[in-house]
């Protein structure tokens, strides 16, 4: 489907050894979702799925996996999926950029919807978007290089 | 840290464009850090300050970035995070695995809650594992490769 380089060593997807990791998330329109993260953020289309297999995105270095919600199943038998409340947020990708200003004009030109303008905080300037579902997208800027 | 995708490097902080993490809320982040440490190999850059910065841990082809709840911020101004309900989830990691027989073992005898062993299902085989704030995190391994 696609690979990816880690330190001399290969991630695939689906991976011949180790770990690829993705980020699933449950939406309530496989399509929507798909086009949204495509056109916003370039995001390419691997699979649209096939109706039990879900939609698979390649973005920078992950892979994302959008599926409908949905009850507990065998192998998690008291979780429910459901899109988020979008006030209550656990968890959500959190976008390292090298030039916010640049990210923010560019992704707002293709339809992504801002909370606020890029805000200094922390040693970063910092902004979130709101996907189609209500998730926080975090984008950042570090602004001090602690983390390199 | 770089890794490399089709002749194009990620870095954390990115030097140009963009690199995409996972935050997760979590109660502790030192415990965070360290269980995706001993589980899973994960690298830990940070494991965050006093003053709000959070922890860094490198794992696969990703970040994890890992930091206590909070109310509204000025960026976001009506979400508040907090660590999961188990039961109501939307966003988790997916962790796609060459050989899910063998991941189950190694990480179960390093601590890791698998809900159930590994489980056919819809083309591949798949289990689930609770993390210590009660997050999913789906290990699955392809049986079927229209997806790859």
């Amino acid at each position: 489907m696609s690979d990816v380089q880690v330190d001399q060593k290969s991630n695939e997807m689906p991976p011949k050894e180790g770990i690829s990791i993705a980020h699933f998330l449950t939406v309530s329109d496989v399509v929507r979702s798909a086009k949204y993260y495509e056109k916003v953020f370039g995001a390419r289309i691997l699979t649209m799925g096939d109706g039990n297999a879900p939609p698979y995105l390649q973005l920078a270095n992950i892979w994302m996996i959008l599926n409908v919600g949905g009850g507990p199943t065998p192998d998690k038998p008291t979780v429910t999926l459901s899109v988020p409340d979008p006030n209550h947020i656990n968890s959500f990708m959190n976008f390292r950029v090298a030039d916010i200003q640049a990210c923010y004009e560019l992704w707002k030109s293709r339809g992504a919807e801002f909370i606020t303008p890029p805000i200094p905080k922390y040693g970063e300037i910092r902004c979130y978007i709101r996907d189609p579902d209500g998730y926080i997208i975090e984008v950042g800027q570090s602004t001090d290089q602690v983390y390199g | 840290m770089s890794l490399q995708i089709e002749q194009k490097t990620y870095e954390m902080p990115p030097r140009e464009g963009l690199t995409v993490t996972h935050f997760i809320t979590v109660a502790d982040i030192e415990r965070s850090a360290r269980y995706y440490e001993k589980v899973f190999g994960g690298r830990i850059l940070s494991l965050g300050d006093t003053k709000g910065a959070s922890g860094h841990i490198q794992i696969a082809n990703t970040w994890l970035i890992v930091n206590v709840g909070g109310g509204p911020t000025p960026d976001k101004p009506t979400v508040t995070l907090s660590v999961p309900d188990p039961d109501h989830i939307s966003s988790f990691m997916n962790f796609r695995v060459a050989d899910i027989q063998a991941c189950y073992e190694l990480w179960k005898s390093r601590g890791a809650e698998f809900i159930t062993p590994p489980i056919p299902k819809y083309g591949e085989i798949r289990c689930y594992i609770r993390d210590p704030d009660g997050y999913i995190i789906e290990v699955g391994q392809s049986t079927d490769l229209t997806n790859g």
